[in-house]
């Protein structure tokens, strides 16, 4: 005798418009995505960008040199210093700028850590006039903390002043992101 | 399936031996999609939890080179704008007294003073910052500043110049340093009216 098979409920869900969305949105996502720059990822301090109004205006990808300025605290002590930081984006203008200067360790990575008293200037100093030899290309930025007072922007704006570099960028953050 | 996931064509009918005709067998076969489907989720949810949508931007800024002798220029046509220490913002004309104004009316002041009859492209403005002054404050500054010269272009260009071309912007803006007179003049005696009466003697 044949047993009476039950019926399965069989059931297909179309996964089609899902598989589409989903690549599409994959695809939106790889395409935007950005990866750090070495210096970005060397970087151990946040820095709290001022806010402006929604500009078209972007931070270019090559020939950047970009000075922060940022507030660090000591893990031990506590105390909150202003320090400044020096990277180039090309990897190769950092190399010829890195080999003119004589305090630079062979191992130095993209972040350049300056200090912040008069010696650390002229090294800033330095620096930027190394940078435009380099690459003359070079497109400079200050990327300093807004709580900062106005003087530590101001030296690093004098420094670019005297080595003849009067037009830079501040970087920012789009209001409401 | 009953064997039809053959990929080979379909035998065809022996002619004659039946009357009926045979239906065609499809060529039919499934590809899975499941482990393709579960790594493009992956790779989804990885991009949509490490972009961060907020890319920085940049604020053009130009400074004038080191110049030693002084340019003199027309008082009339110069708007002084002050950041206090303490982010509080001031402005006067000329030798005026100077005004406490909130930084949301700095865009309207630079749109009037911009555009009054006979100071068009003339104006000029110059920031002076107290070195004890937020940068951020500075920065939202800049910002009206710089929202303020989409009116004023506009409404620049509506005059002809010489050649009968709408008239460029011409934008004249500094920023210089805050010497101690200018701290003198916007610390809050001279404001409340104190200082003034003592230079009077």
């Amino acid at each position: 005798m044949a047993k009476v098979k039950k019926n399965r409920v069989s059931f297909v869900i179309d996964m089609t418009p899902l598989v589409d969305i989903t690549f599409l949105l994959l695809t939106f996502f790889m395409f935007t995505a950005k990866f750090k720059t070495d210096a970005e990822s060397e970087q151990k301090f946040f820095i709290e960008r001022p806010m402006v109004s929604p500009d078209s205006s972007k931070l270019p990808e090559q020939d950047l040199a970009i000075i922060n300025i940022a507030i660090e605290t000591d893990t031990l002590t506590g105390i909150s210093d202003t320090v400044y930081y020096y990277s180039i984006v090309n990897e190769e203008d950092r190399r010829s700028v890195y080999s003119m200067m004589e305090n630079v360790p062979e191992d130095q990575g993209a972040l350049l850590k300056i200090g912040n008293d008069s010696t650390s200037m002229k090294t800033l100093g330095r620096l930027i006039g190394f940078t435009k030899t380099a690459n003359k290309k070079t497109v400079f930025a200050i990327d300093a903390d807004k709580r900062l007072r106005f003087k530590w922007v101001e030296d690093a704006m004098e420094i670019l002043r005297k080595n003849w570099q009067t037009v830079f960028n501040y970087v920012t953050m789009k209001k409401g992101s | 399936m009953s064997g039809g996931g053959s990929l080979s064509a379909p035998e065809k009918a022996k002619r004659g031996s039946s009357s009926k005709r045979k239906p065609k067998k499809r060529v039919s076969f499934h590809l899975d999609m499941t482990p393709l489907v579960d790594i493009t989720f992956l790779l989804l949810t990885f991009f949509m939890f490490t972009t961060t949508m907020s890319a920085p931007q940049t604020m053009e800024m130009s400074i004038p080179p080191e110049i030693n002798k002084p340019v003199d220029v027309d008082e009339d046509k110069l708007l002084s704008l002050y950041i206090r220490n303490d982010d509080k913002l001031f402005w006067h004309k000329a030798q005026e007294l100077p005004k406490p104004i909130k930084l949301e009316e700095v865009k309207k002041l630079s749109e009037k003073e911009n555009l009054k009859d006979g100071m068009h492209n003339k104006l000029i403005i110059v920031l002076k910052i107290d070195e004890n002054a937020q940068y951020g404050t500075v920065v939202s500054v800049l910002d009206e500043l710089n929202l303020a010269e989409m009116l004023i272009m506009e409404e620049i260009a509506k005059v002809p110049d010489e050649d009968g071309e709408p008239t460029k912007r011409k934008r004249k803006f500094t920023i210089a340093k805050m010497t101690d007179k200018d701290r003198e003049k916007i610390s809050d005696e001279a404001l409340s009216g104190e200082l003034t009466t003592e230079e009077g003697n």
